[in-house]
């Protein structure tokens, strides 16, 4: 894995082409630029590593999130919100070969030269039009031929109208207050528009449910929808009133995600490992590369550990000190013993980073996506601290032939 | 013009401040939906509150429209440079929404052309340009596209920026001081930073904000 430089004469122009032909409405994050100046190119041995990873991860996710779906008592230690567990229930009919199955795995380089996962981002993945457009922009940029990429934005659209009838009505659902949200919906539905579906751009709120099938009350949009794809988290979903979301966890109408994500995207999902395995459910894959992960309250005296918030969301409220800012530190730890169970404990591994050419050291955060059980392509952001978050600059990846 | 020749205009390259320019509503002036709202008539007001540059201020515009946009062009001609920090998307074609954020895209295609005409300095300190209707959240019934938006602390440089680069003031030129504008800009007053406001007829005052609590999700 390298950092290959955009060339310093064009990066002014590839900033722009992101952000008008890849829909990078965010090129700023306070005081950062979030559009890196490099590329992040990865041998085709550590991309054929990678896929072959994710896809046997992946396998064991949906088997685990299938069982719990049958098996709801056992869900009991991932402390979802209330309001969501009591709609766990209507999920009974779901139907995962109707449904899109979207992840994204987030892997990291350690100092051991191994990868580890942090997390799978299960319910809402983004970076779509990242992971699908950059590459091919920066590609132009470098001038090199030997480097291809993978084009996600292609096979999920490819996976959706596998699954939705030709020429359907798609709902985006997002926070439609939210541009970083919009441009995410944006770049998917042009995609499926050029395609053929009729894309229509609405919020949570914008459906509602007759016998399992979803109805848009979009304004001037009203009438049935044959599928939905969901860029609005499952715990903002469930703050909507009056409640009109229920009917998301058991449509039958096409979904990408179905709530079911809901079962792996709570960074809680490895406090029922045991009891899965238990249950014939094989986690080795996951075991080998998420750092063992407890309860706050068994990592009391233990060395090395971090506190995550089981619902976060880009690295927030992630406890490593030399990362947080001002009194975020601090503030964390209080948040965490005042609601422990919204929080879990992770052992923390050392990030091996990345170099430049003029020595300036990246870590990586490199998203790892399935589809439908298939690796789906890359996503990646690179930061000077450990953390990686918001602050964050993305990064296309590419692939380097081997000669 | 194209979006990002309209952006070109308001974002120069290696220019300070212009990496905060939003790229939204330039984009979707290549919606295929996108109309031009007006015809050329694109007034330039007179400022009240300044008399000339101040190298240590930055300013905020926060009025309907492209009425900042206007009066963004006014203080580009005392050496200000204009930042534009829309947010706002468009609805979904043939819903009504909360907002018509299309309303800024014209004016920035005129405002373009107008600041094109005026020569700033590569340093020139920022006046940050958005639209007071971005708060407009009423919906008449659930059916309404909610496209109202909120700028938050990432859309503008930090108090430490501002401070190592020589500004240590910010005047919010409004009709009213926003909630949002509020929260952001607390921080900044937290930094050492001083905050001031003014409705653009009288001297801009010195304000001291109040922490606002953030609402748990």
């Amino acid at each position: 894995m390298r950092l290959v430089n955009i060339p310093k004469e064009k990066y002014n122009d590839y900033r722009l082409d992101v952000m008008f032909d890849c829909y990078k409405w965010d090129p700023q994050f306070l005081d950062n630029n979030t559009i890196a100046k490099y590329a992040l190119v990865i041998t085709e041995e550590e991309h054929k590593e990678l896929e072959e990873l994710t896809e046997k991860i992946d396998k064991e996710t949906i088997e685990a999130e299938e069982f719990i779906n049958k098996n709801l008592k056992i869900a009991k230690p991932l402390a979802l919100p209330k309001k969501i567990t009591n709609e766990l229930k209507r999920m009974k009919n779901y139907d995962s070969t109707k449904h899109i199955r979207l992840m994204r795995y987030d892997f990291h380089p350690t100092k051991e030269n191994k990868w580890a996962v942090s997390e799978v981002n299960s319910d809402v993945p983004g970076g779509f039009a990242e992971s699908s457009l950059m590459p091919q922009v920066a590609i132009n940029a470098i001038g090199e031929t030997n480097f291809y990429y993978k084009n996600f934005g292609d096979i999920l659209a490819e996976a959706i109208s596998k699954k939705v009838i030709p020429g359907g009505k798609i709902i985006m659902v997002h926070c439609t207050c939210y541009s970083d949200d919009r441009q995410v919906m944006q770049f998917l539905g042009d995609k499926l528009k050029s395609m053929g579906f009729n894309i229509i751009y609405g919020a949570a709120d914008h459906l509602k449910f007759e016998n399992n099938i979803a109805y848009s009350v979009l304004d001037g949009n009203e009438g049935k929808v044959d599928g939905i794809v969901r860029f609005t988290p499952l715990e903002w979903l469930k703050d909507i009133k009056p409640k009109t979301w229920d009917g998301y966890f058991d449509t039958i109408t096409p979904s990408c995600n179905h709530p079911v994500a809901i079962f792996a995207q709570t960074k809680r999902f490895p406090l029922i490992w045991d009891e899965l395995e238990k249950n014939g459910i094989k986690l080795e894959t996951w075991r080998k590369l998420l750092p063992e992960t407890i309860e706050v309250k068994d990592a009391k005296n233990k060395e090395g550990f971090i506190f995550k918030p089981a619902c976060g969301r880009v690295g927030e409220k992630i406890s490593i000190k030399e990362a947080c800012r001002d009194n975020e530190f601090e503030e964390i730890l209080k948040d965490v013993k005042k609601h422990p169970k919204e929080y879990l404990a992770q052992k923390k591994f050392i990030s091996k980073p990345v170099i430049d050419e003029e020595g300036n050291e990246f870590h990586v955060c490199l998203g790892s996506y399935t589809v439908d059980g298939k690796h789906g392509g890359y996503y990646a952001r690179i930061a000077s601290s450990p953390r990686i978050d918001s602050n964050a600059a993305d990064i296309p990846v590419l692939i380097e032939r081997s000669i | 013009m194209t979006g990002k020749e309209v952006y070109k205009i308001w974002a120069p390259f290696e220019c300070k401040w212009a990496d905060w320019v939003r790229p939204v509503p330039f984009v979707q002036i290549d919606d295929e939906d996108f109309k031009i709202y007006r015809n050329g008539n694109f007034d330039i007001p007179k400022i009240n509150y300044l008399n000339e540059l101040k190298e240590d201020t930055a300013i905020i515009v926060d009025l309907p429209e492209h009425y900042s946009i206007n009066e963004g062009i006014a203080l580009s001609r005392l050496g200000y440079r204009p930042i534009p920090v829309f947010n706002g998307t468009a609805q979904t074609k043939g819903a009504r929404a909360t907002v018509d954020n299309h309303a800024v895209e014209s004016g920035l295609i005129f405002g373009g052309i107008e600041l094109q005409k005026i020569e700033l300095k590569q340093d020139a300190p920022p006046v940050f340009l958005t639209d007071s209707n971005r708060l407009n959240r009423y919906k008449l019934d659930i059916s309404i596209f909610d496209n109202s938006w909120d700028l938050y602390h990432q859309d503008l440089p930090s108090a430490e920026y501002f401070l190592k680069n020589g500004i240590d003031k910010v005047i919010v030129r409004g009709n009213k001081f926003n909630k949002d504008l509020k929260k952001i800009l607390y921080r900044h007053q937290e930094k050492g930073m001083k905050i001031y406001f003014t409705e653009g007829y009288e001297e801009p005052k010195e304000v001291k904000l109040k922490q606002i609590k953030e609402a748990k999700n």
